[in-house]
């Protein structure tokens, strides 16, 4: 009997694999095309094998650290397991599932994300950024707020689940003292603007999906939501390296996060529209006011 | 009737005893408007004086503004209110005279014209003559600057992109792409290598590489061969208006135009299921040479970018 549930789950497991739904309720599971099946190609699943001039592996042969001077990934603590787990079933199960494999207790296959082999640092932004535990999982796409849970019970879960199938990329930490803050504005205006807006506002996009703004994300996060491709964002691997993704992490928390507004009120950076229409509202307003208050008569 | 209605009525200024209501100021008090108006006016002089001070020692440039602001502000209210509420308070009328002249003025005027006008010009027929053929000159001449700002025609490279046989796909600093540099759900633009810093490459060249999951992708008949190892590359220029296609959402595989919200399906072959496209972006044929480099295949098979008088 085990032995034939097992079977079924991996069966269930082969057809969600690569449709990794980050934002439960996107479902768009047409997997309707089975007969173009490429072997070689790979999924979402597993990001890759560190390539680093440091390489720090455990007693066990497991990496632990990796990285250079511009950005060190690091495992969670491995003692934090127990904690996560019990974090996970308290806060997560419900959903994906007690094996972290999206199947939740009545058996929907493909409703809510399998997690398995995503990496810690995936895990970490989802949780430390307060968009899980989910406030609604029916939204298209959960929203940045107050975090649940504390940086260390993200680390927690993030160790719980990377036990299950290590993997990367692990948590980042971006030494930003060794950043080139020009190369990042111009790698940003190439790969970020175009959907968080030249200011990292965020904007709409299509379909109710929106890119967040940028304006109040720690450092780390910036890189694991670079490094991850966290819902509809894109991820971005080897065709940036650590140097880049640091360059950039470093623009978004300085000249995004603490623009220099010459005038005083950024508005949003919405630019000369937002800009004349506060124009027309407050100046003409106050115009046509003292206009009528001169050409008053008695 | 009222003393009040009385004063409503406009009167001629000339015409008024001294002690005529008309010429009593609005306010109530004098006295007390007369000391407002003369705290606005000392509080601009105070503030026209701190912006003195402030650019002499070199403030910062909002201090300025709002001293010299500030200033006029009060100046402005002082005045205003000294207009309105100290000045007589009226109103008066001054009749206008009529402005036309008489009649008979004006037929003398034109007459003279015409006949004295003419006679001079008919004098000077060389001068007229030189002078209307300078300004038919000069109206030719103006028009090469309208016909030179259409430029020259752009004949067969509307058709074509700098994409050929083997071409390598470089990044923006012209790294070579090889196939193991994206992972699933990465997007990144790339050019033919030696184009990624000119103008036309930028413009023409620009192609979008995004590595898709073989979940949900479908293969375009013809096109079998173009996608390996899951990279597809389709050109950056929407083919509504030539905006770059830049934003890529890889849950709902769709690529948008910025411009005006097109939206392109990945999976399947870029057709446009959204906006005003009317084309699906045309898709680069991809392969991975002996040395694991991504380089593309042919040239695009149709223009890239909006469409135009010839395309067919």
């Amino acid at each position: 009997m085990g032995l034939t549930s097992l079977f079924a789950r991996r069966v269930a497991r082969s057809t969600v694999a690569g449709l990794f739904v980050l934002a439960p309720g996107a479902l768009f599971l047409c997997s309707a095309h089975a007969a173009n099946y490429n072997p070689t190609q790979t999924s979402r699943r597993n990001a890759g094998t560190p390539n680093s001039s440091i390489v720090i592996k455990n007693k066990a042969g497991t990496v632990v650290e990796y990285g250079n001077q511009y950005i060190t990934y690091s495992a969670p603590p491995s003692k934090l397991i127990g904690l996560g787990e019990a974090l996970f079933m308290e806060n997560c199960a419900s959903c994906h599932g007690t094996q972290a494999d999206g199947i939740p207790a009545n058996g929907t296959v493909g409703a809510y994300p399998d997690l398995v082999g995503l990496g810690p640092a995936t895990i970490d932004f989802w949780v430390v950024s307060g968009r899980m535990p989910s406030a609604n999982p029916r939204v298209v796409e959960a929203a940045r707020r107050q975090p649940r849970l504390t940086p260390n019970q993200a680390l927690a879960i993030a160790a719980w689940v990377n036990s299950l199938a290590p993997s990367y990329p692990l948590v980042p930490n971006p030494n930003l003292a060794n950043a080139n803050v020009s190369d990042g504005a111009a790698l940003f205006a190439l790969n970020c603007a175009s959907c968080h807006t030249i200011e990292g506002d965020g904007d709409a996009l299509a379909s109710s999906t929106f890119s967040p703004s940028l304006r109040n994300i720690p450092a780390f996060q910036v890189v694991e939501a670079i490094r991850t491709g966290p819902a509809n964002m894109p991820r971005f691997t080897g065709n940036l390296s650590d140097q880049q993704v640091l360059d950039v992490t470093k623009y978004v928390t300085t000249e995004i996060q603490h623009p220099n507004n010459p005038g005083g009120f950024g508005l949003g950076g919405l630019g000369p529209v937002a800009e004349g229409f506060v124009g027309l509202l407050l100046g003409v307003g106050v115009l046509v006011l003292v206009c009528y208050w001169i050409g008053e008569r008695s | 009737m009222s003393d009040r209605e009385e004063h409503r009525t406009p009167v001629s200024l000339s015409g008024l005893s001294e002690n005529d209501p008309h010429l009593l100021p609005l306010a109530k008090n004098p006295k007390t408007v007369e000391g407002v108006i003369a705290v606005n006016f000392l509080l601009g002089t105070l503030l026209t004086a701190g912006f003195g001070a402030c650019y002499w020692i070199n403030a910062k440039p909002w201090t300025l503004g709002a001293t010299l602001g500030g200033g006029l502000f009060f100046f402005g209210v002082g005045l205003v209110a000294w207009g309105k509420y100290l000045m007589p308070r009226g109103p008066f009328v001054e009749e206008r005279h009529t402005l036309a002249n008489s009649e008979a003025e004006r037929d003398a005027f034109a007459a003279a014209i015409v006949e004295r006008g003419g006679n001079v010009m008919k004098r000077r027929k060389m001068l007229g003559g030189i002078l209307a053929g300078g300004l038919g000159i000069f109206g030719v001449v103006a028009m090469f600057p309208v016909l030179r700002s259409l430029g020259p025609l752009p004949k067969g490279t509307l058709f074509h992109t700098d994409w050929r046989k083997g071409s390598y796909v470089v990044d923006q600093t012209g790294r070579r792409v090889s196939a193991g540099d994206l992972a699933v759900g990465s997007i990144m633009t790339v050019f033919p290598e030696g184009t990624q810093n000119t103008d036309r490459g930028q413009a023409v060249d620009q192609t979008v590489l995004i590595r898709v999951s073989n979940q949900g992708f479908t293969t375009q008949k013809g096109r079998e061969s173009w996608t390996p190892l899951g990279y597809v590359a389709y050109s950056k220029l929407c083919t509504h208006l030539g905006c770059p296609v830049g934003l890529y959402e890889q849950q709902l595989q769709l690529l948008v135009c910025p411009c005006h919200q097109s939206m392109f399906n990945v999976n399947n072959g870029a057709v446009p299921q959204f906006g005003p496209a009317p084309r699906p972006l045309p898709q680069l044929p991809l392969y991975i040479d002996s040395a694991g480099y991504l380089r593309a295949q042919a040239d695009y098979n149709q223009p890239v970018g909006p469409g135009f008088w010839e395309r067919a």
